[in-house]
């Protein structure tokens, strides 16, 4: 620890120098918190050690921040186009898809299953029995029709949510 | 400082085949992507490819770009990652070239061409310009990165968390390092800026 760190710069504003040089950086960067900003403040007001080392960081910052911008070649976008030509990328689209598991494809369950007339059946066939139980009329041998009535909506929902997982339906646009 | 919203819209339209707005992708990004890949292996041949190989790369994983964050971090990301790999790939190189031995058996050091910027350049940029260059370049890949987003880019430490998908209290401490290091590395060769 150097002499200065030995030195109370606390007075009315609770803020020693080895605290001050941790919050330099933040302070910098403008995200320290109002009130210890205004501690840091105070501090460097105080402290012309700190206000060294403030300055010596300052100007790394500014520095960094000051770094010309570059103009990329004339011929950059050019190049770039070139390599992807959006015939190409049009007729990955069938490879893209691909690499989407079988069962994700919509065809992999046929398409009376996912006609919305079978699907409200279904549901209307759950319902249905699902009332007769509630109602206390249910028997046993209901609950197969029942639990087959959710089905399809089930497996439809189902191959959707893992289509959206795979940004499926993203990619399709 | 990037309009997500806008690039969004630009993403959709990339993906239903609008050949212009590819185009407008790289209008908006190429400045900072070539910047940052410039930045980061500090020379221009290498910065070209690597920044048109980026947008090649992206233009291709468009399908997989995840719509919940923004364009920009992910495009960042693949760059920062692109100059980590390449920089990894030619450390790896030219330790190898270290030592090669001879026909006749003899050890000898393969001298490549410094491929920094010519003293001239160096002159007319500024010296402090070509210092804080000099000490960038000899940072390691990560610091590199995360100094370049932060300073160059001006993106936030939220930001730069979502392009680097780090917690934000690593994000900080990293970047606190990698300037800290700078500072340490401009006074051990008395560089003043």
């Amino acid at each position: 620890m150097d002499g200065r760190d030995q030195r109370d710069h606390r007075a009315g504003h609770g803020l020693d120098c080895p605290d001050c040089r941790l919050e330099l950086q933040e302070y910098l960067d403008g995200t320290l918190e109002k009130k210890r900003s205004l501690a840091v403040f105070m501090h460097l007001r105080d402290c012309a050690a700190c206000r060294a080392d403030h300055d010596a960081l300052q100007a790394v910052f500014s520095g960094l921040d000051a770094l010309p911008a570059l103009e990329a070649p004339a011929d950059f976008d050019a190049k770039v186009l070139a390599s992807v030509p959006y015939g190409a990328y049009q007729a990955m689209a069938s490879l893209r898809r691909e690499r989407v598991p079988v069962f994700l494809e919509e065809q992999f369950l046929p398409a009376w299953l996912r006609a919305r007339a079978t699907r409200v059946a279904g549901l209307a066939v759950a319902a249905a029995v699902a009332f007769a139980f509630a109602a206390g009329a249910g028997a046993g041998w209901l609950l197969a029709p029942g639990l087959a009535g959710l089905g399809p909506e089930l497996l439809c929902r189902l191959q959707g949510a893992g289509r959206r997982l795979v940004g499926l339906r993203r990619a399709e646009g | 400082m990037f309009d997500r919203h806008q690039d969004l819209k630009t993403i959709r339209r990339c993906k239903r085949g609008e050949e212009a707005a590819f185009a407008e992708i790289l209008a908006r990004y190429r400045g900072p992507i070539y910047n940052l890949c410039y930045r980061m292996v500090r020379n221009p041949e290498d910065a070209r490819d690597l920044a048109q190989e980026v947008f090649i790369k992206v233009f291709r994983l468009l399908d997989r770009f995840d719509e919940e964050y923004a364009f920009s971090s992910w495009l960042f990301r693949i760059a920062s990652n692109h100059c980590i790999d390449h920089l990894r790939r030619n450390r790896m190189r030219f330790l190898s070239l270290d030592g090669v031995t001879g026909p006749d058996g003899e050890e000898f050091e393969l001298q490549l061409p410094d491929e920094g910027p010519a003293p001239d350049t160096v002159l007319e940029r500024g010296e402090a310009v070509a210092r804080l260059e000099e000490v960038i370049a000899d940072l390691p890949p990560h610091y590199k990165a995360i100094t370049l987003l932060r300073h160059q880019q001006q993106l936030s430490y939220e930001e730069i968390a979502e392009v680097l998908q780090l917690p934000l209290g690593t994000v900080k401490a990293r970047i606190h390092r990698a300037r800290a290091q700078i500072q340490q590395m401009l006074a051990d060769r008395s560089y003043d800026i």
